[in-house]
């Protein structure tokens, strides 16, 4: 229990310190709601080694502190809905795929997770017109879930190698 | 279990109709009459190609944050914000496609008319 514990908040630390690095450097492409995302590294990673639970727990916590730390309170309505989805579509992906395929999940995920932050777009702005973006967001996250699905199976790979647990 | 190769397919094929719908997005054209909207509200109504001279006011979000919105015959653009992200700024020109100017911390949004008529479906 204690070691889980201390799991989840390693995972957890990791996860808040990608995404506050993440958020310093300035946007690559001026879409809205394009962007890395390398602490889904971090639950994809623990959807597989960890319990679901467990992995939906370091997600909420990161994205609370992650919008205290980055200092937008604005964004959290975005990283939640979005991260929400990201975690109800790896839910059944969890069961569905071996761990070679684990990059499958990241890559639904990251779909997944600009579908729900277009959504909340939607619902903040109070207009339609951002759905217009959806496309190149879907074409974004096959391609950013895809990285950070890469490392995600690489790192859980290596991690099994080196504490030699399954 | 799945073959590998399934879900390459699959998403391949995601990837595909995105990309397709992008391309089209990218090369359609809207119109040049434009609506800055704020908070879900249409706060102005330009049509680019009347404007003659070039002009620029500030746009208020109610919670203080400020977009300097520039008009230009023929195109609109947000010259400086002091919002986080300043996507809104990089964006550039808008002339008359479908991909509004967005600016999400301030919850703005320029866009072609033409383009907003899904809009009434929606509230």
């Amino acid at each position: 229990m204690v070691k889980r514990l201390t799991k989840a908040a390693l995972l957890t630390a990791l996860a808040l310190i990608l995404f506050t690095v993440e958020a310093q450097i300035p946007p690559v492409v001026p879409i809205p709601g394009v962007k890395l995302g390398l602490a889904n590294i971090v639950t994809v990673y623990a959807m597989f080694a960890m319990t679901p639970w467990e992995a939906l727990a370091i997600l909420l916590v990161r994205i609370f502190l992650g919008s205290v730390f980055a200092g937008s309170m604005s964004a959290i309505l975005y990283s939640l809905s979005g991260g929400l989805l990201c975690w109800l579509v790896m839910l059944p992906l969890r069961k569905l795929l071996t761990e070679k395929q684990l990059w499958v999940a990241s890559v639904f995920g990251a779909i997944f997770h600009n579908v729900g932050q277009t959504l909340a777009a939607m619902a903040i702005l109070q207009t339609a017109s951002v759905a217009v973006y959806l496309p190149i967001l879907l074409l974004s996250g096959v391609v950013t879930g895809l990285f950070t699905g890469l490392c995600a199976q690489f790192a859980l790979r290596r991690l099994q190698k080196l504490t030699g647990t399954k | 279990m799945i073959k590998t190769r399934t879900w390459i397919i699959v998403i391949a094929a995601v990837a595909l109709v995105a990309g397709a719908l992008s391309l089209w997005l990218f090369s359609a054209r809207t119109g040049t009459v434009v609506e800055i909207v704020q908070d879900g509200t249409v706060i102005e109504e330009i049509d680019l190609l009347r404007v003659r001279e070039a002009y620029r006011f500030t746009v208020t979000s109610s919670d203080g944050g400020e977009n300097v919105v520039l008009v230009q015959p023929g195109r609109v653009c947000v010259e400086s914000a002091d919002c986080p992200d300043k996507i809104c700024v990089q964006r550039g020109w808008l002339t008359d496609e479908p991909t509004p100017i967005v600016c999400l911390p301030h919850r703005l949004v320029i866009r072609s008319k033409s383009a907003s008529g899904a809009d009434a479906a929606t509230q």
